[in-house]
């Protein structure tokens, strides 16, 4: 490496493995198209200024979210059309933490993951009656993430149960 | 479910919008495969590129479960990408610098993404539209401009 000729050659060899590297990776996806998506600016602006926010679900015009604000976390659902939030009255409470959100495709029912008073449950919101209920799951387990049907009527929930993490799937009334 | 997936931890269940087929991931020997599976059957379904790729995380579906988008982690760095099933293609779709994707959603009929990125420490949820990369999947398993083609 005393050669200034050597010192000089490194760099690019160095870049060329790294380039055949970043190949080597995109091969192992097989004929891969590299194409950005477009941001949508106005509604991502108006997301950060609701503050931290996770867990999206997004089914039709509506995206369900957990954001953060004020130190607390809350369920969110947005009207991506109108680019604004849509109230959910008896949706959240304060000593509730929510896990995780999902939606179906006309923003009528969410189903939500939290926690309140030590314990791990599954609730269903429908939102034009403000409605909250629980669902129980059988046999008994905690539930974490989980994703509705577009047309609300089933949810795949994963489960946790004797140290096992299962995917249920819930029929809703 | 399926037998051999019973004693395995299956998680990040995603149903098509239609409700026909389920997308999960098993965890083999600590890294997450995506299983695509008839919901009714159990049945598993072919996925050209995803199948079989290591440390896939967060799968979402769009209607008839023509596209799954999902993402893979390569290197230290996890990309989104979308597996067509009807045309065999996949779709990497990069994010502007700074984007940490950590997980997505993929509207029913495809024309939106929302994914989940860290961002100067904060969770963040972006919104992106797919329009121009994807044709729509909507309803019934319609193409739009023709009488339709729907993906077994």
């Amino acid at each position: 490496m005393s050669d200034p000729e050597e010192r000089r050659r490194w760099p690019w060899m160095l870049a060329g493995l790294g380039g055949l590297l970043g190949l080597g990776l995109a091969g192992g996806l097989g004929g891969c198209g590299l194409t950005p998506p477009r941001p949508l600016v106005g509604l991502n602006t108006q997301l950060q200024q609701l503050g931290g926010s996770r867990e999206p679900a997004l089914s039709g015009r509506w995206l369900a979210l957990i954001s953060r604000r004020g130190g607390r976390e809350q369920v969110l659902l947005v009207d991506v059309d109108q680019g604004r939030p849509q109230p959910t009255p008896g949706l959240n409470r304060p000593d509730a933490q929510p896990l995780s959100v999902a939606v179906d495709g006309s923003g009528e029912r969410l189903a939500v993951v939290r926690q309140l008073e030590g314990r791990t449950e599954l609730v269903l919101y429908r939102r034009s009656l403000g409605l909250l209920q629980p669902l129980a799951l059988q046999p008994p387990g905690v539930p974490r993430r989980l994703q509705m049907r577009a047309d609300g009527r089933q949810l795949a929930v994963e489960v946790s149960r004797n140290g096992l993490w299962q995917v249920d799937l819930v029929s809703l009334p | 479910m399926g037998a051999p997936w019973s004693t395995t931890n299956r998680t990040d269940p995603a149903l098509s919008g239609d409700g026909r087929l389920l997308a999960s991931l098993i965890d083999t020997d600590g890294r997450s495969q995506v299983l695509l599976q008839d919901q009714a059957s159990g049945q598993q379904r072919p996925l050209r590129h995803l199948r079989g790729q290591r440390n896939v995380q967060s799968p979402s579906l769009s209607w008839s479960g023509r596209y799954l988008a999902a993402l893979v982690l390569q290197g230290d760095q996890r990309r989104v990408v979308v597996e067509d099933r009807l045309s065999g293609h996949l779709l990497q779709l990069p994010l502007p610098a700074g984007l940490q994707p950590e997980r997505l959603s993929l509207s029913p009929d495809a024309r939106r993404l929302a994914v989940q990125v860290r961002r100067d420490g904060q969770w963040q949820v972006q919104l992106f539209a797919l329009e121009a990369l994807l044709e729509p999947d909507l309803a019934g398993g319609l193409r739009v401009g023709d009488g339709g083609a729907s993906v077994r």
